[in-house]
């Protein structure tokens, strides 16, 4: 195999991290890859980063298509950018210990608008890996995987890279096409064209969750009419309470519809689609009647998902499940069947967590998996550095005080609702320790020291109230939900009692 | 005692299990449906014989007995005979009028038709058995 | 796993055996797939918000106040009892092995059912089943 070299990427003289054996090595240098060799870096562990990309920004050097980003960064909250408590308001920024380096996408932002553009969001992560001392050695993509006692061994084509631990944050964005006889003559959305090539033609848009209707958002003004189709209904994030479902910027084309205006929104299977003289015919059957349906259109996007690109891994054990082909991990991003492979990013929606009246975390997007990152990065560094995690002592006096602060204001808790939490235990000893952010079902299911875990839930009504799960004899029985408040500020008088009588017992 | 068309449907129309399914639904089940009256002692449906439909109580009492003990007693609005219509399975207990009884009888074939085409008739007697499940269930390990 | 492996997949377990193409097809797209490893809690006695779940591959333990009380494998469903009478569930469910499941969630379950009349009819033939085996044991 010949070892090429890439072209230096911009400031540095020569690539990094030249092919050999790591402690650690990361796979890919979007916002999932960079978060966490920000964080094994303030570890202390040393690891190279490799990417197949010529520069930082991951899946936002392409998409979105249609300019701005869904997720909101509001620069005029009445809380100084770079502190923790901001990042709640700030879905967008890479996070870091240190102040000056939070809160990097306010600063950029061209403050029209609380939605980056896709251009901003893709500097926001440059300007983050250059000012965190991150290296990347780009145009090494990883393309094989393999076993040598202990190493992982991947594959690239400057040389071979080994080690013990692999990280990989390739993302969810390869695209996934139907079985559809015919599909051949649609195109993923992966290839959508530029808008206004869409002027005046008939366009069908297979698929409605959030991609469909982005499509159909951004295409409103040129193609027409608009015919969105896929077997069951279209449902709405406000209805849903999370942020699954269509999103609220997209609910133009769903106006239109109601009104007649030019766009069709129908709940069919589509069975084939072909091609004639004069464009396409696809043919559908309704869910509702079961009757066929036949579209007469130009143009046929897929907007049918996409899968993670994890090439052979399956061959060193990795299990994979679902059409996305995410794997099997535990609740630290670790395959739960190939010890020392981690996933980082947005892979790690695959660890679904409580899924409380099935909703989701945010783990698929940025502003849940940068806190996700720091979990798996404690994971390897206790379980493969034998480095123990921090856990400062607290005074008796302060843990409810604390707990509610964080249920108040902690931005891990509230872009990871039911996910995340803040957990205090005591020690054989009496002393209490802060164990930190963990993951909530880690919490509930592992074993360990009497204790108790605040989080932020939201039930099936949409109410937003903390909720404290207790460990007593090594066991979490149950959940209550404590009161919620109307401005989501539970740091009352009456929650600070109604918890302390709560935790009395285990950490009295 | 014998019902007229009217007050069979007026009485459906306050069975648990027929809550919320439509006047079309109580007026088939009160057209398909017999009543039967039973004297007290009388075996209404027999253990080991395979289910030949479902019983709605219209007045008197039941009594459920298997294996020679009584696992329960039913009154008006409550039903039985269910189970072996579903899976077609032989009765697994011997139901007892206590005193004069009378009971709407429904064919197992009207059963089975009815819950494919009314969803939430089936939806009622899911309720139903799973609640009697989790009864039993606490029960046992109690 | 693709769309076709999956439809195929779900038709040949017992719940949805009676569903034609176009059924399936809303089921898959109506259910997530999700996994756990070995050892991860799926179910959680006394918590609320449950699911409920049908198992695609791997094998669970169902476990009451901490004591097995039965195993479950490819086909079985779980979760849809506590979910019908709106009480939290009354056993853990526990991965022996690592699981994938096709999950609901647990206010979409009724809406479901009714919308799917065969599965929930296979469902009332589990729930009868296991009505009568618990008259046989009480």
């Amino acid at each position: 195999m010949t070892s090429t070299t890439p072209s230096p990427g911009p400031g540095w003289a020569t690539p990094p991290h030249p092919p050999g054996t790591y402690p650690v090595l990361v796979v890919g240098s979007g916002p999932g890859g960079l978060q966490a060799s920000y964080y094994l870096s303030r570890r202390g562990i040393d690891h190279a980063v490799i990417s197949a990309d010529p520069g930082p920004g991951g899946m936002f050097r392409r998409f979105p298509f249609f300019q701005r980003l869904l997720s909101w960064t509001k620069p005029h909250v009445p809380l100084a950018h770079d502190t923790k408590e901001y990042e709640r308001y700030d879905w967008n920024s890479l996070v870091a210990f240190e102040p000056e380096h939070r809160g990097i996408m306010p600063s950029l932002m061209d403050g029209s608008t609380e939605f980056p553009s896709r251009a901003e969001m893709e500097e926001g992560i440059r300007r983050f890996a250059e000012r965190t001392g991150l290296s990347v050695r780009y145009q090494t993509p990883w393309q094989g995987t393999s076993r040598d006692g202990e190493h992982y061994v991947l594959h690239t084509p400057a040389g071979e890279y080994r080690s013990r631990v692999i990280i990989l944050a390739v993302g969810v964005a390869e695209p996934l096409l139907p079985e559809t006889p015919g599909i051949e003559h649609a195109v993923h959305y992966v290839d959508t064209r530029e808008a206004a090539s869409y002027a005046g033609k008939r366009l069908f848009i297979i698929g409605k969750q959030n991609s469909g209707f982005e499509l159909a958002n951004g295409l409103l003004h040129w193609a027409s009419p608009i015919i969105l189709a896929s077997p069951r209904s279209a449902h709405l994030s406000v209805n849903l309470h999370s942020l699954s479902g269509v999103r609220a910027r997209y609910i133009q084309p769903w106006e239109d519809a109601d009104t007649g205006g030019g766009v069709f929104i129908l709940n069919a299977s589509i069975e084939r689609i072909t091609r004639h003289s004069t464009g396409l015919s696809v043919h559908t059957r309704r869910s509702d009647t079961s009757e066929p349906f036949i579209a007469e259109v130009d143009e046929v996007i897929a907007a049918t998902g996409f899968r993670a690109p994890l090439l052979d891994l399956e061959s060193v054990g990795v299990i994979t499940f679902g059409r996305s082909g995410l794997p099997i991990m535990t609740n630290a991003y670790e395959s739960a069947t190939a010890p020392g492979i981690y996933f980082a990013g947005t892979i790690g929606q695959g660890v679904s967590g409580l899924k409380k009246y099935g909703i989701a975390s945010n783990s698929g997007a940025v502003h849940g998996h940068r806190y996700n990152a720091r979990l798996l990065v404690d994971d390897v560094a206790g379980r493969y550095f034998g480095m123990e995690r921090q856990r400062p002592e607290l005074p008796p006096g302060e843990v409810v005080g604390r707990l509610l602060t964080s249920a108040s204001t902690a931005p891990e808790l509230w872009h990871q609702k039911s996910y995340l939490a803040h957990a205090v235990s005591r020690d054989p000893d009496g002393r209490i320790r802060d164990e930190g952010i963990v993951s909530l079902a880690e919490y509930v299911d592992a074993a360990g020291p009497d204790g108790a875990a605040i989080t932020v839930e939201t039930d099936d009504r949409g109410d937003i109230h903390p909720a404290l799960y207790v460990r007593r004899h090594g066991r979490v029985d149950v959940d209550v939900a404590l009161e919620s408040s109307p401005l989501l500020d539970f740091r009352s008088p009456e929650h600070h009692a109604r918890l302390s009588t709560l935790v009395a017992d285990v950490l009295g | 005692m014998s019902l007229s068309r009217q007050e069979k449907l007026a009485w459906l129309e306050k069975v648990p299990l027929l809550r919320q399914c439509g006047a079309e639904v109580l007026e088939h089940i009160a057209d398909v449906s017999g009543e039967l009256p039973f004297a007290d002692g009388d075996a209404i449906v027999l253990q080991g014989q395979v289910g030949n439909g479902l019983y709605i109580v219209t007045s008197g009492e039941v009594r459920i007995v298997a294996g020679g003990e009584e696992l329960a007693r039913l009154g008006p609005g409550e039903f039985f005979g269910e189970l072996s219509v579903i899976d077609q399975q032989p009765r697994n207990a011997t139901v007892y009028a206590v005193g004069p009884t009378a009971c709407l009888a429904l064919a197992s074939w009207d059963l089975l038709a009815l819950l494919e085409r009314e969803p939430q008739l089936a939806m009622n007697l899911l309720h139903e058995l799973a609640d009697r499940l989790r009864r039993i269930d606490a029960q046992v390990r109690d | 796993m693709n769309q076709t492996e999956l439809l195929n997949a779900l038709a040949g377990l017992t719940l949805f055996s009676d569903l034609d193409q176009p059924q399936l097809e809303s089921v898959a797209h109506t259910l997530s797939a999700e996994s756990f490893p070995a050892g991860q809690r799926i179910l959680r006695q006394g918590f609320s918000g449950s699911g409920f779940f049908v198992i695609l591959e791997g094998e669970v333990g169902v476990r009451v106040d901490g004591e097995d009380v039965a195993r479950l494998g490819r086909g079985d469903f779980f979760g849809e009892i506590s979910l019908l009478l709106g009480e939290p569930p009354v056993a853990d469910v526990v991965a022996e092995s690592p699981v994938k499941v096709l999950q609901l969630a647990g206010p979409q379950l009724r809406d479901f059912l009714l919308e799917h009349p065969p599965v929930m009819f296979r469902m009332l033939q589990s729930v009868s089943r296991r009505l009568e085996r618990a008259n046989r044991r009480g």
